[in-house]
């Protein structure tokens, strides 16, 4: 569905971003893109927009060349960048002129959103929090049901209960129909919402894979027994929890926070377990 | 696979530029229609009491050009705004009809706009003039030989002003002009030099008759033809640059 074919991309005068970067991304999933500040997430999540033109290779978007922008591709990708302004305009006003152009833009779910959402509908954006601007693009993004949803950042600005309301909000509007990326550094504000993670460290994919191969072959916790090999990465903490080749153990939740760490640390180790397919055969 | 052109999508545009600038256009508006207003003033108090279709184009002619060419600077705010561009060229609309689009409401609406603004703030004028001094009361005419000059005028640097909206980030005006002055000045040295090494033998650098009357001859026959060149090949020739630098544009 969208697929990034050998991408490469780098800075005029800067350093580069992507190197030979192959990747794919398939509709019903909603995918939690991490990596460090600089890595690139913000860039690849611009790129699979069109906004920005990889150097070479390719990123397509339905089959079609996003860099082209063309009108049936746009059509089909919306994106919530992580800084934006949006036009002071009243939020129905700010319907009325930017819905027109997505074929499949629902009015009464914008609408049910924005009230979700604890706003009015004749508020004037620009009399708005930065917060509660966030929640109108949300709101918006998500009712043009469009079939690629690119989100960067969008737990920023958002306070506490703002936060689990997305993750609510984001958890009923996945479907089969819809690929969603999430862009973040903040791990724990996407827990239990992705079901796929990719990390990005230097110039490349560290990590590519799905939470349910995850939670099938890794162990997340504190060891208490079983050999020290199985140990693949351990917090230097005083709460010392490890990631575990799973092996027979009991299935963990996983921590987002501590594969990050792991996959920076030493993602050849993790990958190499994962592709281990015992027991995607056994489970 | 969705058309890359679709009348419905210009005008769904041209509705967004205007709702999305309301602000500023109605600014501009009441601006122009302040300075307008004393501009008729002075004309009915200082001529023949009365507004001519010339006294018109020659007192809103100047306004209109300026305001149009703020307003064409206006239009492409959202592109060069770091924080708004993301939203602006991930709308599902084709450069092709961002073009025509920014076209209409740049020209031609513009246009209609102005001059029912015109009309109103002159017939405005004579009534004010009509009850506090010795104007009579008539009503305003707008179209004359120097009203289609204007608006034929505005319909050929637009488009310059149109590509240097959309081609600068920074300082947009003011490079603009800039460069048109330089693309001025380099094509009145070529035509001098041009004119001076066909010419040399000819004493016509002597400032006598034939001289003035050769550049008076020159000046005659290439400002028509300059105009057409100008109508036919850089004003669509800017809007093509123009469309390109949309489709190149990276946030």
């Amino acid at each position: 569905m969208i697929t990034l074919n050998n991408l490469k991309f780098y800075f005029p005068k800067g350093k580069r971003v992507f190197d030979d970067v192959t990747l794919s991304f398939v509709a019903g999933n909603i995918y939690g893109l991490f990596g460090k500040n600089g890595e690139g997430k913000s860039t690849l999540m611009r790129i699979m927009s069109g906004l920005l033109f990889p150097k070479s290779g390719q990123c397509r978007v339905f089959d079609e060349d996003i860099s082209k922008r063309t009108v049936s591709c746009l059509q089909n990708v919306f994106i919530v960048p992580e800084e934006f302004e949006l036009n002071g305009l009243k939020i129905t006003t700010y319907e009325q002129v930017n819905s027109v152009f997505y074929p499949k833009f629902s009015k009464d779910q914008f609408y049910e959103l924005i009230a979700e959402f604890e706003l009015s509908k004749d508020q004037k954006i620009s009399t708005l929090s930065f917060g509660q601007k966030k929640k109108v693009l949300i709101a918006f993004g998500i009712a043009t049901n469009t079939k690629l949803l690119l989100m960067d950042e969008p737990t920023n600005g958002l306070d506490i209960p703002s936060k689990s309301q997305f993750r609510k909000i984001m958890a009923s509007v996945a479907d089969e129909q819809r690929c969603i990326v999430i862009s973040t550094h903040q791990v724990r504000d996407l827990h239990s919402l992705i079901n796929h993670v990719v990390i990005l460290n230097q110039c490349n994919i560290a990590f590519d894979y799905s939470l349910s191969k995850v939670s099938n072959h890794l162990w997340f916790g504190k060891p208490t027994q079983g050999p020290q090999e199985s140990i693949i990465y351990a917090e230097p903490s005083f709460t010392g929890k490890s990631v575990l080749i799973r092996e027979d153990r009991e299935e963990s939740e996983v921590d987002l926070e501590l594969l990050f760490n792991a996959v920076l640390n030493n993602s050849d180790a993790i990958n190499n377990v994962l592709k281990n397919t015992y027991h995607d055969h056994a489970v | 696979m969705t058309m890359q052109f679709s009348l419905k999508r210009i005008i769904n545009s041209v509705y967004r530029d205007v709702t999305v600038l309301r602000g500023s256009i109605v600014t501009g508006l009441s601006i122009a229609a302040g300075i307008l207003f004393i501009a008729f003033l002075l004309n009915l108090g200082f001529g023949d009491h009365s507004i001519t279709a010339e006294d018109y184009a020659g007192t809103s002619g100047l306004l209109y050009v300026l305001f149009g060419v703020l307003f064409t600077f206006s239009i492409f705010k959202e592109v060069h705004d770091q924080k708004k561009n993301h939203l602006y060229l991930t709308l599902p609309i084709s450069p092709v009809e961002r073009v025509i689009a920014v076209w209409i409401t740049t020209y031609i609406l513009y246009t209609v706009a102005f001059t029912i603004l015109g009309v109103l703030i002159g017939q405005m004028a004579i009534i004010f003039g009509s009850l506090f001094s010795k104007v009579n009361l008539h009503f305003i005419s707008i179209f004359s030989e120097e009203y289609w000059k204007m608006i034929t005028f505005y319909l050929f640097v637009q488009p310059v002003f149109f590509y240097g909206a959309i081609r600068f980030g920074k300082n947009r005006m003011g490079k603009t002009v800039l460069s048109l002055l330089l693309v001025f000045l380099g094509i009145l040295f070529y035509n001098f030099l041009i004119y001076g090494m066909l010419n040399h033998d000819f004493d016509v650098f002597s400032g006598e008759q034939l001289a003035s009357e050769a550049f008076n001859l020159a000046k005659k026959d290439f400002s028509i033809t300059g105009r057409w060149l100008f109508m036919i090949i850089l004003g669509p020739a800017m809007f093509l640059a123009g469309y390109f630098r949309m489709i190149e544009k990276e946030v």
